[in-house]
């Protein structure tokens, strides 16, 4: 793995076009020309978007089910598993049926509004290329609020319970509970949601792939994506390997920190 | 807490809880649907009969790659979690600064995108011929996978008191045979976790199966289906009953070994 990473690096820095490889070595080159396209900026752009649109949501619906299933009692049996199982789901099948729900002519959201009387209410969602990033993400929040709301529930369940029953026996409400105990409780698992939710934010392909294929125009090509169209499609390998690096720099940025911080958690 | 913030609390809930459902309702109902019916666009209704067809028409086209997918994941997994389980015994029972090292250095790998070895990979596969090759996926899938198998299986070692193994040095007990007899006995619980977690992902992966495979013979079941969105454009049933049948195996998995799969999960993210 280390041994590829170190030879995408040194590819970014070739002249590489085309099918047969070329090791000419190039210097900045590839940068250069990155960092003049337009497009390059689209998708660092929409992977920002990305990052503000769905990180949020996710780990707030995620803290309060967690929580709010925890005072449900029995129900969060079957409660529970409602928001765990698109986890199972690939996301090409994710892919494929949010697909459908957004499509504006015979999808299901707008079949829905249009049967409840909220015609006016119906959206182009995906065909629109100001709606289709955050229909994307949408897709994406359904999927991995389950993630969060697991982590939660292991972090609530590690709060000591004389904790909770001191409260209640001071009078406190659940709100109270949730602001006062849970939430300044559960400081690491959101370190822990934020980290995995960034990373499967610069992951994503299969969802873009599948639901948009970057379009319309180049609306929801983010960088993972964009990277593979350049180097697989139209071939310019040199040009692809420095998309990589960005993306190595940008993942690198969250994922060392994060793991020496959680190694340094688990020695204690 | 009030009884109307309660009651508020309660409509909530269960507003998120059909909507989270809707999609996979739609998805089932739609999908034993007759191209009539879908044209009427009653997406919440229940569909008049079982229309198996859908069924036949998207499984002749998956057959293949479901095939494959079997042919692919189910060693990859085991060859993983095996070489993944020595690597992660390794690094929690030598409690050494090397292992630490290792450590970081496997979760580090297990996080990052795919995209950043692509190019490399694909000359790799490409020049030890193994590309379009159901073998080929094996080694992939088990190069990509058994930094985290390792990861996960040393998470869950961790809990193992280290005593145990002194104990069994002291009685004579190599590495080797504490592995077999013990450590696996003890820790199948973890292994089992292991297990589900990395085959439900190589089973959904997709990046790797597109970029690894082409034309029918090898290529896995995802890339089949994002073919099958093109292929049969707006035939909404077709597609939801393609969908259905690949997310059959992970479905089942998660109904009856859900635990185990989010235990995995979580031990994925060293939340320590």
């Amino acid at each position: 793995m280390y041994a590829m990473m170190v030879w995408t690096i040194y590819v970014s820095l070739t002249r590489w076009v085309g099918m047969a490889p070329s090791w000419e070595f190039n210097g900045l080159a590839n940068y250069a020309t990155l960092f003049r396209m337009q497009r390059f900026w689209n998708s660092l752009k929409n992977n920002a978007l990305w990052l503000i649109a769905f990180i949020p949501p996710t780990t707030f619906l995620g803290l309060a089910l967690a929580y709010v299933l925890k005072l449900s009692g029995r129900a969060q049996a079957i409660l529970r598993p409602i928001f765990l199982y698109p986890l199972a789901l690939s996301f090409v099948v994710t892919g494929t049926l949010w697909a459908w729900m957004y499509d504006p002519g015979s999808g299901v959201i707008n079949g829905l509004l249009r049967e409840m009387g909220l015609k006016a209410l119906s959206q182009p969602w995906i065909a629109s290329p100001k709606q289709a990033l955050f229909c994307l993400v949408g897709a994406a929040i359904w999927q991995y609020t389950g993630f969060a709301m697991s982590l939660y529930v292991a972090a609530i369940q590690d709060i000591p319970t004389e904790i909770f029953e001191a409260a209640k026996v001071d009078g406190a409400s659940d709100g109270q509970i949730f602001y006062h105990i849970v939430v300044p409780n559960v400081g690491h698992a959101t370190m822990i949601v934020i980290a995995m939710l960034t990373l499967f934010s610069l992951k994503v392909f299969d969802l873009v792939w599948v639901m948009t294929f970057g379009g319309p125009g180049t609306a929801t090509e983010i960088l993972s994506f964009f990277m593979f169209v350049a180097t697989f499609r139209q071939q310019f390998f040199g040009l692809g390997a420095a998309i990589s690096v960005v993306i190595l720099i940008l993942a690198v940025a969250v994922v060392i920190p994060y793991s020496a911080w959680a190694m340094k958690r688990s020695q204690r | 807490m009030t009884k109307t913030t309660r009651v508020l609390l309660n409509v909530v809930l269960i507003i998120l809880a059909a909507a989270w459902l809707l999609p996979m309702y739609a998805m089932v109902m739609t999908s034993f649907k007759s191209p009539r019916e879908v044209a009427q666009h009653n997406y919440l209704a229940l569909p008049k009969g079982l229309e198996i067809r859908n069924y036949l028409t998207a499984f002749q086209v998956l057959k293949q790659g479901l095939l494959n997918n079997v042919v692919v994941s189910i060693p990859a997994t085991l060859l993983a979690v095996f070489v993944g389980s020595w690597a992660g015994f390794f690094l929690a029972m030598l409690k050494s600064r090397y292992s630490q090292v290792v450590f970081f250095a496997a979760s580090i790998a297990t996080f990052l995108p795919y995209q950043i070895v692509l190019i490399p990979f694909t000359k790799f596969m490409a020049t030890t011929k193994l590309i379009n090759t159901r073998p080929g996926l094996i080694v992939a899938y088990l190069i990509l996978n058994t930094p985290m198998a390792a990861l996960i299986t040393a998470t869950f070692f961790q809990v193992i008191p280290p005593e145990l193994q002194e104990a069994a040095a002291l009685d004579g007990c190599g590495p080797v045979r504490f592995y077999w007899r013990i450590l696996l006995p003890v820790g199948r619980l973890g292994l089992l976790s292991t297990a589900i977690l990395i085959f439900t992902m190589i089973w959904n992966e997709f990046l790797i199966a597109l970029q690894f495979t082409q034309g029918p013979a090898a290529q896995m079941a995802t890339p089949v289906l994002a073919g099958l969105r093109g292929n049969y454009a707006e035939l909404w049933h077709i597609q939801m009953a393609g969908a259905m049948i690949t997310s059959i195996p992970p479905i089942v998995i998660f109904a009856f070994l859900g635990r185990y799969f989010v235990a995995g999960l979580t031990a994925g993210t060293l939340k320590g």
